[in-house]
This record gives structure tokens, sequence and C-alpha cells, in this order.
């Protein structure tokens, strides 16, 4: 039922493929994934450095860097039309208005030059067509939509002069400005503090949920998703590996993957335990990928079938959500094998 | 077992003068530790965890020699830091080594894991012969779950796990008796967190190490630290045995830190209470009156800008700074 084109479909991601030339040989950094977000919806996409959740993103904006990436295969379907069949022109009518981006990094994402005030007018005169008067009043309207006080002094300030959650506000505003219907945040807070890690979550939980606005989420903490997802993809090595909603995939996960990934974080919620369960192993070089599936050599539940084929991502009986593991049907919380 | 204090830090202080260079801003000093005392026993883990600017890493430096505080004492085996000459530094220096948040910028790029293990045993006189120490080299490799081979590597062939084994290996040369962690895993990847905290704690059981264990994370500090100190704008808010900070929290910051970490479980999440607080840390240039986390405090009252509390015993061995606690 998740996966259906049912009217409530946003975006839909088809079989996606992006390569990169590397002096390695060719990466796979995004291969063959599907996945979609509906109306409203907030999804996340979980994996660790490598695993090409951030290349996904990008994707989707079509800002992979040429000439030594590109998207070799698929089909991103935004409101039933293809993203990669759009002119270069069209393309930047999408970016920022249709579809807004938040970084990991707000400082490096703003012009140190211009001041908080330009960077928020400019899209809204160049993209809804704004008077600098309209634009400035409407910018006014979004830094206190975002909590920043005082913003008639905010706006003529440059981002230096902003303290970090104070930018990923601003990078909000920026995102929201022009009224999309798809944020895509890639590790929102990752760089901030934890006390302020929690403000920002709040707020974009609160203003996608009062604007409609879906979220496409890109992180590598589970708790993160845990509270604001509604659904989670899981990925490693370039390929989703377990999908379904956050409270099916947290409660009975059915990748050794996601199983390792949920195992090996110590939890405040938990008796502290004497030793950590961690993943063996190193993450998996893209451009030496083994046979069969990414995971076979880290896994505590391997069998000789997972180092000749690669599992499909398929549903599990009894489980109500996708996996891609031969042995899904027989994880444990102990592995046989460990 | 109680009187086998290794290190002693007694109201350290630093601060940074800032400012009057050439874009002439204004003068100031920037209070980064102000007034920071704790003791760690022998073969102890101490967590100190914070939020950025609170004056951990800085605390963790001034231990380490590697900044001059402005005032204070810092103890170690019963001998004063603070005071000691070149020559006598270096000696004590062997027995504080440091372990950093990021391996690749800490190993150099040019000499191979082996040469960076080996080369701090020679310079230090502590395995003179060259034959001998490519024998320690390859014992200290295994100790950190390394081959012999990768020690023809170079940092850049390594993973982010592995380079931060190499980093391990380096301080363990030494035969240290106290390592800085300075947030030593929160650079790797969820699935290596786990493989370097328990190795940090297996050599610890075997070579009797104490750690000072800086780091933002505070389900990492619950788990491998024995007592923690929450830091707050340059001082220490609370200081506990694990179980009671984490089981009874007595300073509001301590609640709302602990309030903040998401737990990866949305049915929890979904009916957890959570402390939001208000603001952002002041600047350490201009720090509050009074309490210093008045302003942002959910139960702050007339007097906590008026009066500095002070970090005192409210249950036995659990210290809090709040005149409410």
């Amino acid at each position: 039922m998740l996966h259906s084109a049912d009217v409530g479909t946003l975006l839909e991601v088809k079989s996606l493929r992006t390569e990169f030339v590397t002096r390695g040989g060719t990466v796979r950094a995004v291969d063959d994934v599907s996945w979609d977000v509906n109306e409203g919806e907030t999804v996340a996409l979980v994996g660790e450095s490598g695993c090409g959740k951030s290349v996904s993103a990008l994707s989707i904006m079509r800002l992979v860097a040429a000439p030594a990436g590109r998207i070799v295969g698929g089909q991103i379907v935004f409101r039933g039309k293809d993203l990669l069949k759009l002119s270069e022109e069209e393309m930047r009518r999408v970016r920022g208005r249709a579809i807004g981006m938040i970084f990991q990094e707000p400082m490096t994402s703003l012009n140190p030059v211009l001041t908080i005030g330009r960077q928020l007018t400019e899209g809204l005169e160049i993209h809804l067509g704004l008077s600098s008067t309209q634009a400035r009043a409407r910018a006014t309207e979004l830094l206190s939509m975002v909590g920043i006080p005082d913003s008639a002094r905010r706006l003529r300030q440059y981002p230096h002069q902003f303290s970090g959650g104070m930018r990923q506000r601003m990078m909000i505003a920026m995102a929201l400005a022009c009224e999309p219907a798809l944020i895509l945040a890639d590790e929102p807070t990752t760089a901030l503090d934890v006390t302020i890690q929690a403000q920002i979550l709040e707020l974009m939980r609160d203003l996608s949920r009062r604007l409609g606005v879906a979220m496409l989420i890109i992180t590598h903490n589970l708790g993160v998703v845990a509270r604001y997802a509604d659904r989670v993809n899981v990925m490693y090595a370039g390929k989703i590996i377990e999908r379904g909603t956050a409270r099916e995939l947290y409660a009975n996960p059915r990748h050794p993957y996601t199983l390792g990934l949920l195992r090996s974080v110590p939890r405040l919620d938990e008796a502290r335990r004497a030793r950590l369960d961690p993943i063996t192993g190193q993450p998996p070089d893209l451009s030496r990928l083994p046979p069969g599936c990414a995971f076979a050599p880290r896994c505590a539940f391997r069998v000789e079938r997972c180092t000749r084929e690669t599992p499909p991502l398929r549903p599990i009986p009894g489980a109500g959500h996708v996996s891609a593991c031969w042995e899904a049907e027989h994880l444990t919380v102990d592995p046989v094998h460990a | 077992m109680p009187d086998d204090v290794l290190l002693d830090v007694k109201n350290l202080v630093k601060h940074f003068d800032v400012g009057g260079g050439l874009f002439g801003g204004p003068r100031g000093i920037v209070r980064a530790v102000d007034g920071v005392s704790f003791t760690l026993r022998r073969g102890e883990t101490l967590g100190l965890v914070g939020e950025s600017g609170c004056g951990k890493t800085t605390t963790g430096r001034c231990i380490l020699q590697l900044e001059r505080p402005t005032s204070g004492q810092i103890l170690f085996e019963g001998r004063e830091l603070t005071t000691l000459d070149d020559t006598a530094l270096r000696a004590v220096r062997r027995k504080i080594q440091v372990i950093f948040q990021d391996p690749y910028s800490s190993l150099n790029p040019r000499m191979t894991v082996g040469q960076i293990i080996a080369e701090p045993l020679g310079v230090h006189g502590i395995v003179p012969d060259r034959g001998r120490r490519a024998a320690r080299v390859r014992e200290l490799l295994s100790h950190v779950g390394l081959l012999p081979q990768h020690g023809h590597r170079y940092p850049h062939e390594m993973s982010g796990g592995q380079r931060q084994r190499v980093g391990i290996a380096r301080a363990l040369a030494m035969e240290p008796s106290l390592i800085v962690c300075d947030e030593p895993v929160s650079a790797l990847d969820v699935s290596i967190q786990a493989q370097i905290i328990n190795l940090l704690e297996d050599l610890q059981a075997e070579f009797g190490l104490t750690y000072l264990f800086i780091a933002h994370d505070l389900s990492v500090v619950r788990h491998i630290s024995d007592r923690v100190a929450v830091m707050y704008l340059g001082r220490i808010v609370e200081l506990a045995d694990r179980k009671s900070l984490y089981d009874d929290p007595l300073h509001p910051y301590t609640r709302a830190l602990l309030s903040a970490v998401p737990i990866p479980d949305p049915e929890l999440e979904a009916q957890r209470e959570r402390i939001v607080l208000r603001g952002e840390v002041p600047s350490p240039l201009n720090p509050p009156s009074g309490c210093v986390f008045h302003p942002r405090c959910p139960i702050a009252i007339d007097r906590c800008p008026t009066v500095v509390p002070e970090l005192r015993e409210v249950k036995p061995g659990h210290w809090a700074a709040c005149i409410l606690a």
C-alpha cells in the first residue's frame, strides 16, 4: 500500500542510478534505487558515510557534480513530471521554488558577502516576481516564522553575525520562502549542539505540519529519525536495504545491518550494557564491492547464497515492510553464528 | 582506593585575550574555563560533557600542557604541572597522552603507520634499539586490533576506524597512565563507534589506564564513564557518579541535555516530554551575571541572576551548582 502511486504521491524516484568516475574505477553511488514521498509526509534516508544518501538528494536536484558524477538511469517523477527530462532552465524553476533545500553546514551554503535580507529576498524576487518592498515584508515574516526575533535588524546583518543555530533557522526560512511542496534536508542538525538540535527539529516538524510541506530528512542518526520520520529508508553501499514505517522498522528490524545499527549504539532508555555489540569489519569500498550482498562480509547471519546473489528488496511475511535480505525471516537478536 | 588520586585539578582558569586586532574589534576576555575543579582516580573514566564552547576541550588541553592555565593547579601523581620546567615536563608528558577526534588530521600523511608509532618510541628513548622497536610496533598494532601488515600502509589508505586505532596505538606506545580522549568517536560512523569504545574499554582493563573522556554524546559518555562532569560556559555545573547523574540529574541544564538526546524508538519518543531550552549558549566573552545558566533556565527564580551558585555536595558524591538543587 505504501508504494502504490496513489493520489498522494509527491515524489517518486524510480530505479535511480548515479555513478562517479574515480581513479579506482566507476563507483555506483546510487545503484538502482526506488523510493517515494507522499504529500505532507516526512521520509528519512538513513545510512553511514558513502552509502549514497546525499548523492540521492543531489540527484533529485540534478546537482551531482559533472563530469565525474552523472545520473545514468532511472526517473525522478515530481508531481507527475520527470525531473531528469527538464531543461536546465525549467530545472532552475524547480530548485528553491517547488523543492527547497537545507544543508548540514549553513555557513558554507550562505553567501558571506550578502546580507541575510538580500539572500532571502533574492529568491522571492526571482521565483515569485515580488517587488523589493513586497519581498522585504515577506522576509520579515519568514524570519519571525522560524523564531528569529528582531527581524528588521537581523535582515541587515551578515551570516557571520549569526550563531550556528540562527544560521540553520535562516536556512529553513530560505527553504520555505517560496512555499515549496518538498524540502530536502541533508543532515540538518548534525553540526549543531544537542539543545539547539532539539529546537531546530521541533521547529521543522511544526512548520512542516502547519504548512503541509513534505520533508526528506537525510541523516546518519537513527534517534533523530525515530521522532520525526513517518517512513524510513535504510541505505547501505548505494542501495536501500530496508524500508518501512518508523514504528515498524524500529520495533521489528528485518535486515542485519539495521539490526546491527540499532544494537551498536548505547541508549539512555536502557540499562547500561557491559559491552556494546558493534558491527564487525569496515564500511565497504564502493569501487570494490563483493559479489552478492554488499553487507555479507560484515554480516553475522550470512549464508552461502549471500555471497553469490544480491538479495532484492521484498516484502517480509509478518513484518509489514520490505527488506533486502535472504535471511530476513530468520533474524534473531542474537545471531546464530556469533 | 578513593585516595589513589592520579590527577587533581584545582580551580583551573583559562582566559583568552581577544579583539583589538587589525579590524579593531573591542578588546575582551574569553572565559573559556572559569574555575574548574575535579579529581581523577587511577583506573577510572571521568566523562566531561557539554556543548561546543563550554570549555571541555580547553580543560583537556590545559591538562596536556598544550595551554598554560591563567591560574589554578594541575597535580599529576602529586606533582604540580603548571610550574615544571621543560625537561621535567617532557618526562611527565609521556605519562599523559591524547586521542583526538579526527585521526586523519593528527597523523602525518607522509609517514607509514609503522613509522608513526615507532617515532615516539625512539624520540623518548623508550625502545632505543631499532630491531626491537619494530617488534614493539607489531605488538602495539595487535593490541589495537590491527595486523602487522597495516604498519606498511599510509594513513590515507585506511578507513576512519582503522586510523583511530592507529591514533590509539601511538598513544599507547608511550605507556601512559592517563589518556585524554577528546571526542574520540564522534567523527566515526555509527557502526564503527562501538568497535572503538569496546577497544578503549579492553585497553583500560588490560593496562590499568585512566581516561578523561571528553564528548558531547551523552549516551556514549554514560556507557564508558564511571563518573561524569557536566560543563556549561566554562564551569562544572554537575558532577556525580554515572548512575546518580543519569538516574537523578539535579541541575536543570543536565536535565535539559538528557531530554534532548533522541532515542531510537518511535513509540517511546512519541510519549517523551522534551525540555526545549530557550535561546542559545551566551558568549563566554560576556557571560551572564549570577548563575550563568539563568537566562535559559526553565526553573530560574529571582535570586538566580544575582547569586553565583557554588558547586556543592547535594548528596554524597553528587555535586551540583544550582541554588534549587
